[in-house]
């Protein structure tokens, strides 16, 4: 417990901290805020005054010819004052917005940014996408806002309450007594009665989760749901959930609505005091009807700054929580930063797994004591089950993951000793999950190589058989396309993404050939394309084709993530291992 | 609009006694400025302690009786709202349910996912924002302004002149505001796709050592964004001081002229008064303030309401024909079959016709877009036929119920289907009452059995929304293990081994037969492995049945069917 709030308070002057930019901003919007409290104080008392004034003229204790004349000598002050106070209020809130959100809440959305860059694949593999936007857009505007509210209303209230107090107890101790009783009674009672309905709250907004991931599921699976006569189970699930929403909802919208005519009526509670003691003292000469109007302005004043403290404090508490999430992002081990390099010397291409182990999860290793000799311009095909295993070989030659045991060189070199940018660099790669981002079809061709010319990104597309359907889109190559884009089939795709490595040209190759959704005449062009890409490389093949699979220098067949055969495909299948039975499964009648 | 807002018939009751509760106390709420001047005029000036205290039991009383009403009325208006929303879900739910393929693929899946939630919930927010704040305006307002006559008219005209300004300022920065709140949507939404984009991409963007670059382009989606947040922000923020000075100076001008009528001698105006008026100000101006903000919502609410409108109007499935407990025999004919999708130029299958016997296995190859899916959408029933008739022993799908046809077929659709709930949950849904061996059995033939011993609870293994912690092979051998456990008498699979490696394929084909000996079979495929073993092959083409026959029959004679094989082995020799 003692713990849980020394980390809490960690967390909140680490937001602090981090907001060191905009400290001097921060401390003029509090000067301005303090000015404009100031104001607000000012304000009831002149008001209060002018009642007064009005007041005793009517009672005749005030004779004056004039009493426009010194009723504006009191307004003409208050109408300034009142200007004042709008203005600060309308600086404070430009002021904050501006500086919290262009230097705070944009700078640390940059960061995420910036610290994606460094973090290691196997972080990215293992957290959800939803779970990373969520820090970057929710959680990082909950920051932003927490420091808005508490410099917003924080030091002001206090400030506020210590001048509202002084303010009445000089004017009239006893009325002041009376309200400094009567006020914390309902703040109390309003925080009381919202923590209840959050708890409600909270549920409703579990309910509401719940049912719209019913209603979600029910529509993608409405075909199946049909076929299997499932409807009316589909409709007591949603009820279920539904009902609970709704008794959810009327209890969390119903205590909460309790809380305003709770502080309505204790204000009520207050007026009555006032009155009646200020009544009684104004009747028996200790006090005049200005002090008790003044004192009935101030009593209103002072329960709303304590309102907002009990409602800051649950922001701030959802603020820490929030800065956790996105720190934790923030502080995650970054790939150790490495410089190595080949050199000058041209890479041939020659690929070595020397006693290479490695396994995703330390329990349950894959590869043990793997070795494998690859001269330059040798095709390797990695064959075997789904699901097996054969993507772990790319993310150790790329070095997405680095071996446990043993090590890779690249014509003789560790790899683990050259920069992963200049390992990367090696590598031409044409996945079956194609990737292709928001930009023209000419800058996603381009995207291995930027600097190339038009003629150059017409000429790779021609080999890669794309230039054709590219003409037919409405800009051509300028033509703007991106990951869900709809107007492009799944062949065509991966035809670029083969553009894109043509274009790219490099020294080593890694392919994991479509397997299915695309017809035949494309599927027809994506090979040759493909082979076209191979010529002369050193290739790593996630092979489904049989002629690929049988014209390869070197087979790896993989089961369960270890590499159970290897050879080329007369020896494998002389063997009557796994291999023979994968290869007859599918190509024997 | 109107058709919505029928539904909150139901409530009539509790929505006139909510009303008349909050009514109640609203004048509760109006009465105590007037009390508390009344103590200040006459008590105080009289030096009256009897009125005082009188007078302050009256205004204890009113509070305790505008608490104890408001109170009542917030509970039953509470109610009435989380009751209409309710409702309100579950009809837009329960019609969805009902809606043809047609109606279903012209709103599209995201549509209905937004009706039935995000607008569902809008019009929730309305519905309370009816039951509780707008009621009570045009009693603040009407309530307010008459007091405040009955005390001064000429003080009374001076606040009643900013009532107008102050609405129009409201709404027009409201107005203003709205398209930069639907900007701000799609400046969120970019910055979160070049995120996702990048996350997804994240082997290739390093393998091409492109790291710089996508953070490049994030940082101008967060500075966009950056930018559009301010502004919005910015000119909201400009309602709160504007009206607050507004109201501020309509206080000073009234005890100003106050002051001056005070003086002019008539005793029309008194000290009291004035205060009272300043105080029933307050009132006013927040009733105004409400009022314009509820005139911005406005038309998002309509929007939601159409929205959720056209859902509930459409017509949805006539599936008039009792069920019946019918057991298929597995025979299956299509007569002359046209289909042509609502709006498409050319039919998407035309002039199908075959007969398919109890027991055979069948399958249907073709290139995307060749008409099979249809045939499965046809058989299914989720689709009639424009031309020509399905027909299932001897009986057309139009004379029977879609409940009996489907009841009779264990099918596996292209896209998995992964509900939440346990993997045991999922295969229950092909056969309710099955027991553990049989799930188990069904499992076993799916080729799942392997991989559930492998996970904590086996078969009770919680799976997330759409099934996210499996992976596509997972999911389509789950969708068969339900379907095996279903075990009706037509199995139909559309491109339901796409995911599996041939192996796999190859151990559940074989143990499929063995279970579903006598059964008839459908497969849909691409691939030609899958379809090799089969007694008959269809050949489609452009929506057309081009040939039919056995795998050595097509690839002697079958030019397309050559093709299709040709591609797929790579040309090797067999």
């Amino acid at each position: 417990m003692k713990n849980d709030s020394k980390r809490r308070l960690n967390i909140i002057s680490r937001i602090f901290r981090e907001a060191k930019p905009i400290w001097g901003w921060l401390v003029f919007s509090c000067f301005l805020s303090f000015l404009q409290i100031i104001l607000g104080v000012l304000a009831p008392k002149i008001l209060g005054n002018t009642v007064q004034i009005l007041y005793d003229y009517w009672a005749g204790e005030l004779i004056t010819d004039n009493l426009a004349g010194t009723v504006v000598r009191n307004l003409i002050p208050l109408a300034f004052i009142y200007v004042g106070m709008s203005a600060s209020d309308y600086a404070i809130m430009y002021l904050l917005n501006n500086v919290v959100s262009r230097y705070y809440t944009c700078n640390v959305r940059i960061r995420i940014s910036e610290k994606i860059k460094h973090l290691p694949v196997k972080f990215i593999d293992s957290t959800p996408v939803g779970e990373i936007l969520r820090r970057l857009m929710d959680d990082v505007s909950q920051m932003g806002s927490s420091i808005h509210t508490v410099i917003e209303t924080i030091f002001p209230v206090f400030l506020q309450m210590a001048l509202i107090i002084g303010i009445m107890f000089f004017e009239s101790w006893q009325l002041a007594i009376v309200v400094l009783l009567l006020t914390p009674l309902s703040v109390f009672l309003s925080s009381k009665i919202s923590s209840a309905s959050e708890k409600y709250f909270t549920k409703m907004f579990e309910e509401s989760g719940k049912l719209n991931s019913v209603v979600e599921e029910s529509y993608s699976n409405y075909a199946t749901t049909k076929a299997y006569n499932w409807e009316s189970e589909t409709l007591r699930r949603h009820e279920e959930i539904n009902l609970r929403q709704r008794d959810a909802e009327v209890k969390a919208s119903f205590i909460s609505s309790a809380v305003r005519p709770c502080i309505t009526l204790i204000n009520a509670l207050v007026y009555i005091a006032i009155n009646l003691i200020g009544g009684w003292l104004i009747i028996g000469g200790k006090a005049s009807v200005g002090t008790v109007v003044t004192m009935v302005l101030f009593a209103r004043q002072i329960s709303a700054p304590l309102e907002s403290v009990a409602e800051v404090l649950s922001e701030v508490q959802r603020a820490t929580a929030a800065s956790e999430r996105v720190f934790s992002l923030l502080d995650y081990e970054e790939e150790k930063p490495d410089f190595g390099t080949f050199g000058e010397n041209e890479i041939l291409g020659d690929v070595r797994f020397e006693h290479v182990d490695f396994s995703y999860d330390k329990d349950k290793p894959l590869i043990r004591n793997l070795n494998l000799d690859i001269k330059h311009g040798q095709n390797v095909a990695i064959v075997g089950p789904t699901g097996a295993g054969k993507t772990t070989i790319v993310n150790l030659l790329m070095r997405f993951y680095d071996p446990d045991g043993g090590k890779i060189t690249i014509d003789g070199r560790d790899i683990c000793e050259i920069s992963r940018e200049e390992v990367r660099g090696l590598f031409g790669m044409v996945l079956q999950d194609t990737w292709l981002f928001g930009g023209t079809v000419a800058e996603n061709v381009a995207y291995g190589k930027p600097e190339a010319t038009r003629e150059e990104i017409v000429k790779a597309c021609e080999e890669a058989y794309c230039d054709h359907f590219i003409r037919t889109f409405p800009q051509g190559y300028d033509t703007v396309i991106g990951e869900d884009t709809t107007n492009i089939s799944g062949g065509q795709k991966q035809l670029l993404t083969i553009a894109r490595a043509l274009l790219a040209n490099h020294r080593l190759l890694i392919l994991d050939e479509a397997t299915s959704n695309v017809d035949t005449r494309t599927e027809i062009l994506i090979q040759n394309a493909m082979d076209k890409l191979m010529a002369g490389k050193t290739c790593f093949v996630i092979a489904h084709r049989l002629s690929t699979i049988v014209d390869s220098d070197i087979i790896l067949v993989i089961d369960n993530g270890q590499i159970v055969e290897t050879g080329k495909h007369e020896e494998l299948l002389a063997k009557k291992g796994f291999y023979y039975r994968i290869y007859t499964s599918q190509y024997a009648v | 609009m109107k058709t919505i807002l029928k539904k909150l018939l139901p409530y009539k009751i509790k929505i006139i006694f909510s009303l008349i509760l909050l009514t109640v106390a609203t004048a509760c709420d109006l009465l105590l400025p007037t009390l508390m001047s009344d103590i200040v005029d006459k008590g105080i000036y009289l030096s009256d302690i009897d009125y005082i205290v009188r007078n302050c039991i009256y205004m204890l009383v009113v509070s305790l009786a505008g608490f104890g009403t408001v109170i009542l009325g917030r509970k039953l208006s509470a109610e009435v709202v989380a009751g209409f929303c309710c409702d309100l879900r579950r009809m837009v739910f329960a019609k969805v349910n009902t809606m043809t393929f047609g109606e279903i693929s012209e709103l599209g899946t995201a549509a209905l996912v937004t009706r039935s939630t995000h607008d569902t919930e809008t019009l929730g927010w309305v519905a309370s924002m009816l039951c509780s704040g707008i009621i009570t305006i045009p009693a603040l307002f009407i309530g307010g302004v008459a007091l405040s006559l009955s005390k001064d008219v000429l003080l009374s005209a001076v606040f009643l002149c900013f009532v107008p300004v102050m609405f129009a300022v409201v709404c027009f920065i409201g107005k203003k505001i709205e398209p930069l709140w639907q900007d701000a949507d799609v400046y969120i939404d970019k910055q979160n796709d070049i995120m996702r984009e990048r996350l997804h991409g994240i082997r290739v963007i390093r393998a091409f050592g492109n790291e710089e670059k996508e953070h490049g382009r994030m940082v101008k989606a967060i500075q966009a964004m950056t930018k559009n947040i301010i502004r919005s922000n910015v000119s909201m923020g400009i309602i709160s001081p504007l009206s607050l000075l507004l109201f501020n100076l309509s206080v000073v001008i009234i005890a100003y002229l106050g002051a001056v009528r005070m003086e002019s001698g008539e005793n029309a105006v008194s000290a009291g008064d004035i205060f009272a008026i300043i105080q029933y100000v307050t009132l006013v101006m927040n009733s105004v303030m409400s009022a314009a903000f509820v005139f911005v919502a406005a038309p998002q609410a309509k929007v939601a309401a159409d929205r959720i409108g056209e859902v509930l109007c459409a017509e949805g499935i006539d599936d008039k024909i009792p069920a019946e407990d019918t057991e298929f025999s597995g025979d299956v004919i299509f007569d002359h079959v046209t289909f042509k999708y609502e709006g498409a130029a050319e039919p998407a299958v035309s002039d199908i016709s075959f007969h398919i016997k109890p027991g055979q296995k069948v399958s249907v190859i073709g290139g995307t877009g060749s008409g099979k899916s249809t045939l499965v959408s046809l058989m299914l029933c989720f689709r009639m036929p424009t031309e020509g008739a399905v027909i299932y022993d001897g009986r057309s799908t139009d004379s029977l119920s879609h409940q009996t046809v489907r009841n009779n077929i264990s099918c596996v659709l292209q896209q998995s289907s992964i509900y939440s709930g346990t993997i045991r949950d999922n295969i229950l849904m092909g056969k309710p009452d099955a027991t553990d061996e049989e799930i188990r059995a069904a499992a076993k033939v799916a080729q799942l059995s392997d991989f559930v011993d492998t996970l904590d609870g086996g078969y009770d293994y919680e799976l997330n929304q759409a099934g996210k912690n499996l992976s596509g092979g997972q999911k389509q051998r789950l969708s068969i293990a339900r379907a095996v456990v279903k075990n009706a008498p037509i199995y139909i699979f559309d491109d339901s081994f796409s995911a599996l490696d041939f192996l796999t394929e190859k151990n559940l084909r074989t143990e499929l037969s063995e279970k579903a000996a006598g059964r008839t079979q459908i497969v849909i495929t691409q691939r030609v492995t899958s379809a090799m073993g089969s007694d008959v092959i269809f050949v489609m083409d452009k929506g057309r049945i081009v040939d039919s026959g056995t795998h050595s029959e097509l690839l002697g004679r079958c030019r397309i069917y050559q093709e299709i094989y040709a591609s797929q082995t790579g040309g090797a020799s067999k």
